[in-house]
């Protein structure tokens, strides 16, 4: 386990004030929250300065911690020395249970529920109460959505080993993604949260589900689209062409003169559900190159041939 | 290696979350929900609270809420304004992407 540098991930000096360091949060919060931060590892740099906020902006956990600062520094490996907490009284929660599955180990295990820290404020030992609820993001393929799935799910959850100390254990689950789920749409695993504590049953697991990117297709709500090629032959005279879709393979009717972004619409091939969504595929004429003397000659006569000048409609 | 057991769960909205299920997924006490519905800054309750259901979308919403609230220590109507600029910002880039018109 790594010694975290509080100070240096809020940006702060040692001697910073409640202010400064409710400012300094304040900045980076806004900098890094998922919902709007376009930093590829803002999750994880948010879930750092709650952390460092959690102890910094609480007198006492700060006080202990600046104990344990003094003789370490950021990196170094760490086990929290025998009784480094003595004489210190964590009565302030400042960060909530479910916290624990989303701060470092190096937190849980100062200020944690098998840490000492963390008994004093949980109103002792041998109450039952249930195990928080955990939430995680799970990337499916949209073809899933359409198919169902399982997926292996991998967490970290915290426990108190047997001397007492909060360890990280890895936890898989292989899930069964439920077909006709939607983009945002949550799926509960009851039973399979933060254990519960003191015989206590454990809290249900979240999962929010959301899409892989596919340069192919677009989602929105249940509706799915996508952008099919077609010859301008297809477009010019209509044709009765196949196309993969994410329920599979279907025959699709061009008709007769389409252009480029005419939108056909398939009912009831979008996303499964009580009110199936729809699929709607977009024409795009795609010109064949003209880099055979055959093809160019082809061109020519159509040229020649055809009175059109695709700029006399727009009025120029 | 042992075969794993696969977990089946339920898809919420099919299933609906109720009052005590959303705060304590999102580790809040059932007053501070009520407070918000009954605020307007969630859900579309009615006034009875024994009815009260709860969808994926309300779920997100709580959570998001109750995030902005403690890392900004944010009003709940500051809170819920910025959730609902962030909810039209989200419906409008999946609708740009819909288009075929990249949001990113």
């Amino acid at each position: 386990m790594e010694f975290k540098d509080y100070y240096q991930m809020l940006g702060v000096a040692k001697s910073a004030t409640a202010e400064d360091i409710k400012k300094a949060y304040r900045t980076l919060a806004r900098k890094f929250h998922p919902d709007v931060s376009k930093e590829p590892d803002a999750e994880q740099r948010m879930q750092e300065i709650n952390e460092a906020k959690a102890v910094l902006s609480d007198p006492e956990k700060r006080l202990a911690y600046d104990q344990l600062y003094q003789q370490y520094h950021s990196g170094q490996d760490f086990q929290p020395p025998p009784d480094w907490d003595a004489g210190f009284e964590f009565s302030g929660r400042g960060f909530e249970e479910a916290d624990l599955g989303e701060f470092s180990d190096f937190f849980a295990n100062l200020f944690g529920q098998g840490g000492r820290g963390g008994q004093a404020g949980r109103g002792g030992r041998g109450s039952r109460r249930r195990g928080e609820d955990r939430h995680a993001k799970v990337i499916i393929d949209l073809a899933d959505a359409f198919h169902g799935a399982t997926r292996a799910i991998t967490l970290q959850v915290p426990q108190v080993d047997a001397q007492g100390r909060v360890v990280s254990r890895e936890h898989t689950l292989s899930v069964r993604i439920p077909r006709g789920v939607k983009e945002g749409q949550h799926i509960r695993l009851t039973g399979q949260g933060s254990p519960g504590v003191g015989g206590g049953p454990a809290g249900d697991l979240y999962l929010e589900i959301h899409f892989s990117p596919d340069s192919r297709y677009r989602v929105e709500g249940r509706d799915v689209y996508q952008t099919v090629p077609v010859a301008p032959w297809e477009a010019a005279l209509g044709a009765s062409i196949e196309t993969p879709t994410p329920s599979g393979v279907v025959k699709l009717k061009v008709p007769a003169g389409s252009q480029t972004g005419r939108r056909l619409r398939l009912k009831g091939r979008g996303i499964p559900g009580q009110e199936p969504g729809d699929l709607y595929v977009e024409l795009e004429v795609v010109l064949p190159p003209a880099d055979t003397d055959k093809a160019r000659e082809l061109y020519e006569t159509m040229a020649h041939e055809l009175a059109f000048d695709p700029r006399q409609s727009k009025g120029s | 290696m042992a075969q794993q057991r696969v977990v089946n769960g339920e898809l919420i909205d099919e299933a609906t979350l109720t009052l005590e299920d959303l705060a304590r997924a999102c580790s809040v006490e059932t007053d501070w929900v009520v407070e918000r519905i009954e605020s307007g800054l969630l859900a579309d309750g009615s006034p009875y609270v024994a009815s009260w259901r709860f969808t994926s979308r309300d779920l997100t919403r709580a959570r998001r809420l109750c995030q902005l609230e403690r890392d900004f220590e944010a009003a709940p109507e500051l809170a819920a304004l910025a959730t609902d600029l962030i909810e039209e910002n989200q419906r409008l880039r999946e609708r740009l992407r819909a288009a075929g018109l990249a949001a990113d």
